[in-house]
Parts: C-alpha cells; structure tokens; sequence
C-alpha cells in the first residue's frame, strides 16, 4: 500500500484550476440544463393560455387527467370541449372533419396508421417546429418514434405503444405432465413458442374445450383479423407492394401466412371468427386460452389480480418468428397505435402541440401507461422500460417482453387509404376464415381490390408514401 | 254548344264573392301550413340532394384536392356501382332482410294487435310492454343481443334447459345465420310499430258488417277472413310499406353487431354505403350509390301508393255497395 499525500500548494492550485475550468464552455454542470418537461412548459407558456377542444375516448383520456390538470396548473392551458369517440370510430370522424376543414377539434387522438390519410387530407399540422422549441424529443423504444413521422415530418406523439407481445399459459407448458405428454408426442421439449408452427402445435396439445379452454385467444374477426396476418406474414420476408406500387400479396410468403391464419380455426373458440377484443381479452385474463398474442395491456389486466384469473400464470417473450424466408425473421406489430394529433385548422394549435408532447414525455407518461383501471394507454417510452411503477404494472417479465417486440415492431399498411387496404383484405380473410372463399383466392382477390384502390388514389402519389411505409419497417429481424 | 247559346235557366249560377274568398282563405291557410316543409326542402334537402348529384358525377376522394375541381365523369361511377358485384350482392341481401323482417314484424304485430283489439282488464299495461322493444335505442338492442345470443349464452342455455335437446347455434359466428340474427333483432325491435297500426285498423273496422256477417251465422274464421282482413289491406298494406322501407334502411344493429361480418355474410345496403364513403373515403362513389338506392325506393314507394289507391278505390266500391244495399232495403 502506498501513501497518499497531497501538498497546501497543490491543493490550492488544483481548487482554482477547478474553479476556473468550471466556467469553461461546455464544462457547465448538466444539472442546470431545462429538462424536457420544463422546456415544453416555458415554450406553451409563449403560446398563450387556451382551452383545447379534442376527440378522444374516456379510457384513454381518463388516466391522462392528473397529467394534464399539472399542465394547466403550470401554463394555463386547459382542455375544454371534449368529444368522446371510441378510437374504432374515430378515423372515420376525424376524415369527416377533414372533409370539412373544421377548426371544432385542436386535437385528435387515433390510430396513428391514420396519419397518411389525414396528412393527404390536409388535416394535420406537423409537430416538428414546436418540438425543437420546446427541445422536445420522441424518446421511444427502437425505432418506435418513426411510427410518427410521415414524409420526413412528425405528425404525432404516442400515448398508447399497442405492441403485440407473446403471450403463453406458463403453468400448462412447465406442467411436468404435460411435458412428459408432448415428448411422448412429439420427441421434443414443451417449451416458450419459438415459430407460428411450434405455437400451433402448443396450442393443439393443450387446448381442453370440455374445460372451455382454446389453444388461440387471437382475433380473427372481420376489423382486427389482418393485424394477425401481417405479423406471420411480415416475419416470412414478405412486404405488401413492390417499388412501382404494385400488391405482392399473392406469393408462396402471402400463402404461407394465409395458412397458419386459417389453422387458428382449430384452435380458437367457435364463435372467434365475430369476436373482438370485448371477448377475448377477458378469456385471456380468466384463464380460458393456452397461447397468443395481444397487445401488451393485457399483461397489466392479466397481472392484475383483482381482475385476472391468471395473474403469475403467463410467460411473456417475443412473438413467434418464421424460418420460412431462409433465416429466422421476428415481427410483431403496432395497431392501432394511439396518439395525439393535431388540427391544421385550429385556432389553438400551438397550446394543442404543447399539450401532446408534455403527456408524451417519458416521465410525464409513466402514470398515464400504468393506471391500473384504464389499462388502454401501453407502455412505449425507454423511460417505461426502467420505471419501477411500469414493472410493477405489467410484471418485469411483462416490460421485457414489450422491450423485445419494440425492436422488431412493423406497422400494418402505412399508406394514404390505410383503411380502405385494410378492410378489404380483412374481408377476405374473414370470408376465408368462414368458409365463403377458398384460402387459395384471398390473396389474388385481395390484389384485385388493392389495384383498383391504388388506382383511385394515384398509384404516383402512393410511391411516394411508400418511402415513409418503409422507414417504419424495422431493420433487424430478431431483437438484440 | 256556344256559351250565347245557353239559355238563362241554364247558365251557371254566378260564384258568390263569399265563397271565392273563402277559396283563397282556405288556399292561403294551405299555403301556410305547407310553406315550412316546402321550405326545408328547398334550404336544406335540395342542396344536399343537389351535392350529391355533383358527386355523383365527379370523381372525388378526400385525398385529392378541393371538390369543386373534382373531374367530371358523367355517368361513369353508375355504371362502376351497377356493375359492382358487391354492390349486387349487398342489394340482394337488404331486400331478402327487409322481406323477411317486415313479414315477421306484421305477423307478430297483427296476432298482438288482434288479440288487444277489445278492451279488458289490465289492458293498459300490456299495451306498454307491447311497445317497450320500440323505445328501446337499436345499439342496446344489439349489445343487450350479443351478450345473449353466444353460443354458451343465455338464449341458448334457457332452450337448451326447456327443450332437453343440445341447442347451440352459432347466432353470432355463423355466416349463415348473422342475417337472421339480426332479422329476428329487427322483428322484436320494431313489432310494436306494425302492432300499433294494426291495432288503429282493427279498432277503425266498422262494426255493421261483422254484425251482419253474425247474423248471417258466419263463422269467426269466416268473419275474420271475408269481413275483417279485406277492411284491413289499406292498413295492412301501409304497414308492410312503411316497416319495409325502414328494414331496408337498418344500420345501427348490424354494424354494432357485426360491421359487416363475419366474411361479408352482413353487408347489407347501408353498411356497404357507409364502408364506400367513411371507411374507403370514396364520397362520390358513396353518392353514386345512394341515388341509385333512392331510385329503388322510390320505385318501391310508387308501387306502394299504386297499390293504396286500388285498395282504396275497391274499399270505396265496397261501401257504395253497401250503401245502395241499405237503401234499397
């Protein structure tokens, strides 16, 4: 051990040296630096005190109150008028507005998948001149923050992340009966879903009806169906349009895809092909399916065990990949993706875009993605990711899992018409899913009716909304 | 004949002063009561109307530009929609609910209204509980409906229970059955409405004819089915007109149940017009459409009124001869 001794000289020295460096150009203490919060408030403040008007729905809005009631209290920017839309509704109300140019709402909150549509439209004021004044950053996990952005501009900020996570019975797949069953079966470990092929076959082996328990809790109705598909799809190399705007739907990746969507009828409740989320989240929650994948919230609503059957029951990973393009490729998806935007013809726009980025901070954000009642705004922000309240929520397991998909998350159609592509290759999947058209023409149909869409749209200006489509993609294909 | 020609004693007595403003009196109270509908339709029917028309002939989608540079396409989106075999289809499947849902509504609201057409005790309070389903707003009909009608749901269950027999039809899930579903939804919601003008006919029949049929020692089926139901077509028939143009209008219950699923087992004429125009955003494509259902309607209105008036005409003959019988007696 050697000795330490320091010198009056040199500590003198080394105390002004240290006092003068403080006051050095970029030797500033962090610690005086405006936090984003702080930022976004001195900003709204410069645009004035204003009541907004906004369209939003009650579940999502009600967690948001406490965050929003601090805001006013700081800048005297308050929520007026509020028009309460179920977010199933509302792109159909909101391209009304469009339509009319009307100033009624400052803000919308909606599926963010609408943001091409309403931007064609020229409904919605870009995001990007109030977030540099207010230093404002989207700090989403991954490359989450581009689901906002629509030809190099940010339209919107997230209140609600939406991924699909994997969700399996925990307690059925490490039952050692069950183990010794599926090894007698099959000659290999029951264990986490790894491929669409492995949770089909999980799903098959465990699935008891007789105890009202299905192997699938997934949508396959007519409104959420494609959700699904495009996953599966996605994750076998396939992309909906080539560079000319063409559908590429009707290839062996689009087949492949349609078929693993249509084995779900083996596995899921009879009535699955009408059921959306009203039924079968609470099946999820209550214990009645063996393995799926659903939005991330219903790992705060299964963790929950005031609400939930199953609370300590689930494991929850990466949603399954497929080896079908040559490589193992993981993708999840985000829809609908629930944010705030803002109206180009309202007076108040400024306090609108100031009210958005305060309650998309990640700090501001974590009481509104963790209320345990209104379990509709999901976590997204990096800052979730590590919140202890955000752990404490979903199951650290939980946010582990929302992190993983983060990194491989796709939208579904990112184009202008997002709806109108939607619906009907939705329609025919559910034809399909019924019986009323054979599995082989869904997707020839569906190109079919996608042409005459881009033809109506201008397949020009789809080209160019294609580069917007196609940042959103993400660029790894299973997460780090 | 010349007016010159007429002789005094022949001409027309000269119109009182009196009576020519009693006329104009009675004209201008005419007028009066008609100005605020004629009124609203030219200020607020016509100019949709009128916007409609120049969607119809403009091809429009929100995402391009302004509406009143939309290119002008005659008669294109027309022949597009009648050509549209989705649209075929969907017109197919709102007559065949309209069809269906109107006749169960008229059998049910007549048995009802036949069996409250005399008064008895405590009538007042089936009177209410017959018309509660008609008060009741569609969309809670259709939720209320849903959490009875899964497959492991009450609906099931109870006939199950009664019948001793395994009853699980997939009312829900099964495209087969989605449109009688809500067919039969249609025909609970909107009994009361045919049994309300059913029970107006019944109670407005005269009573001398069926007394006579008595009389005459007619049978009740006799009387029911030679006296009563012929006085009853004007009504019975305004009732199926009036309940069929409502059924081919339902919306509220088939999308709040189905949104046009499952596969497109419910995409009737309202849903589809609603998807083409909010869903799909192609408004002049929508308007297309809509006149081309208003067309129909019409057309079907027309025959409706054709048909009141014969059965107007023959009720007319029918109490003239009654009339001359009496007074030849």
């Amino acid at each position: 051990m050697t000795k330490f001794s320091v010198s009056r000289r040199t500590f003198v020295e080394g105390g002004l040296g240290l006092t003068v460096a403080n006051f050095l150009p970029g030797t500033m203490p962090l610690a005086s630096a405006a936090t984003m919060e702080e930022s976004t408030v001195a900003a709204a403040k410069s645009a004035g005190p204003a009541a907004v008007n906004g369209m939003i729905w009650s579940p999502y809005l009600v967690p948001m109150q406490p965050v929003i009631a601090e805001f006013s209290k700081q800048t005297n920017i308050t929520i007026g008028a509020v028009q309460d839309i179920s977010i199933f509704d509302a792109p159909q109300r909101a391209m009304a507005e469009a339509l009319s140019r009307s100033p009624q709402f400052d803000f919308i909150h909606i599926d963010s998948n609408m943001i091409p549509s309403l931007v064609s439209a020229g409904y919605l004021e870009p995001l990007d001149e109030y977030m540099k004044k207010a230093n404002f950053k989207i700090d989403a996990v991954g490359d989450y923050g581009t689901f906002m952005t629509y030809g190099g501009q940010t339209y919107g900020v997230p209140t609600d992340g939406n991924v699909h996570i994997q969700y399996t019975r925990k307690d059925l797949i490490e039952d050692p009966d069950n183990k010794k069953r599926f090894a007698d079966k099959f000659g290999k470990e029951l264990k986490f879903p790894q491929t669409w092929e492995e949770e089909q076959a999980i799903q098959e082996f465990l699935m008891d009806p007789s105890k009202d328990l299905y192997g699938s809790g997934n949508l396959r109705n007519r409104a959420n169906g494609p959700t699904w598909w495009y996953m599966v799809y996605y994750s076998a190399g396939g992309f909906p349009f080539d560079d000319d705007m063409k559908p590429t739907l009707n290839t062996p990746a689009g087949q492949y895809a349609v078929d693993i969507y249509l084995k779900d009828k083996k596995v899921n409740h009879p009535e699955a092909a009408n059921w959306g989320t009203p039924q079968q989240i609470p099946r999820i929650a209550q214990g009645h399916v063996v393995s799926c994948q659903y939005w991330d919230g219903t790992a705060k609503l299964n963790e929950n065990p005031a609400k939930s059957k199953t609370t300590g029951k689930w494991l929850y990973g990466l949603v399954p990949g497929s080896d079908f393009s040559g490589k193992r490729m993981h993708r999840s998806i985000s829809s609908p993706l629930a944010a705030i935007l803002v109206n180009k013809y309202s007076p108040r726009k400024a306090q609108a875009a100031y009210l958005a980025l305060w309650l998309g901070s990640g700090k501001n954000s974590i009481p509104i993605v963790t209320d345990p009642v209104n379990t509709f705004n999901d976590a997204w922000a990096k800052e979730h990711m590590t919140s202890d309240a955000v752990k404490n929520a979903y199951s650290p397991a939980g946010v582990k899992a929302i992190e993983a998909n983060f990194q491989v998350v796709a939208p579904p159609i990112y184009l202008t018409g997002y709806l109108e592509f939607q619906d009907a290759l939705g329609k025919n999947l559910s034809e399909a899913f019924v019986g009323q058209l054979p599995a082989k023409d869904v997707l020839k149909k569906t190109e079919d009716e996608w042409t005459a869409i881009i033809r109506r749209i201008g397949q020009s200006k789809l080209k160019k909304d294609l580069a917007s489509y196609k940042a959103l993609m993400p660029k790894r294909i299973k997460p780090a | 004949m010349t007016v010159a020609a007429l002789s005094a004693a022949e001409a027309p007595p000269s119109t009182p002063t009196r009576v020519v403003s009693r006329r104009r009196a009675i004209r201008r109270f005419r007028l009066s009561l008609l100005a605020p509908l004629i009124a609203l339709f030219a200020f607020v029917l016509m100019p949709v109307l009128l916007l409609q028309l120049y969607f119809s002939v403009h091809q429009w989608t929100v995402y391009l530009g302004s509406w009143w540079d939309a290119d002008y396409v005659g008669l294109d989106l027309f022949k597009e929609v009648l050509t549209d075999p989705r649209f075929g289809w969907a017109v197919l499947r709102s007559l065949a609910f309209a069809t269906g849902s109107t006749f169960g509504c008229f059998v049910f609201g007549f048995l009802l209204a036949y069996l409250m057409r005399k008064p008895f005790r405590g009538q007042a309070l089936y009177y209410i509980i017959f018309i509660l389903p008609m008060l009741t707003v569609p969309v809670v009909v259709a939720y209320t409906a849903e959490m009875m009608l899964y497959q492991s749901g009450p609906l099931n269950d109870l006939i199950t229970r009664l019948s001793g027999i395994e009853f699980k039809p997939s009312w829900l899930a099964n495209p087969d059955l989605a449109l009688m579903t809500v067919g039969l939804l249609e025909i609970w919601n909107w009994t009361p409405f045919s049994f309300i003008i059913m029970l107006a006919g019944l109670t407005a029949i005269p009573k001398e004819p069926i007394e006579a049929a008595e009389i005459l020692g007619a049978s009740k089926w006799r009387i029911f089915w030679e006296v009563q139901v012929p006085l009853l077509r004007p009504v019975i028939l305004l009732a199926l007109v009036l309940r069929f143009l409502e059924a081919m209008a339902e919306f509220p219950k088939t999308w709040a149940l189905f949104q046009g699923g499952p596969g497109s087992a419910t995409e009737t004429l309202p849903v589809y017009i609603f998807m083409t125009t909010w869903q799909y955003f192609e408004i002049s494509k929508g308007a297309a459409m809509s006149y081309i259902v208003m067309l129909l309607m019409i057309v079907i209105v027309l025959f409706a009124i054709q048909l009141l008036r014969q059965e107007k005409r023959s009720l007319d003959k029918m109490y003239e001869q009654t009339d001359d019988k009496k007074v030849e007696a």
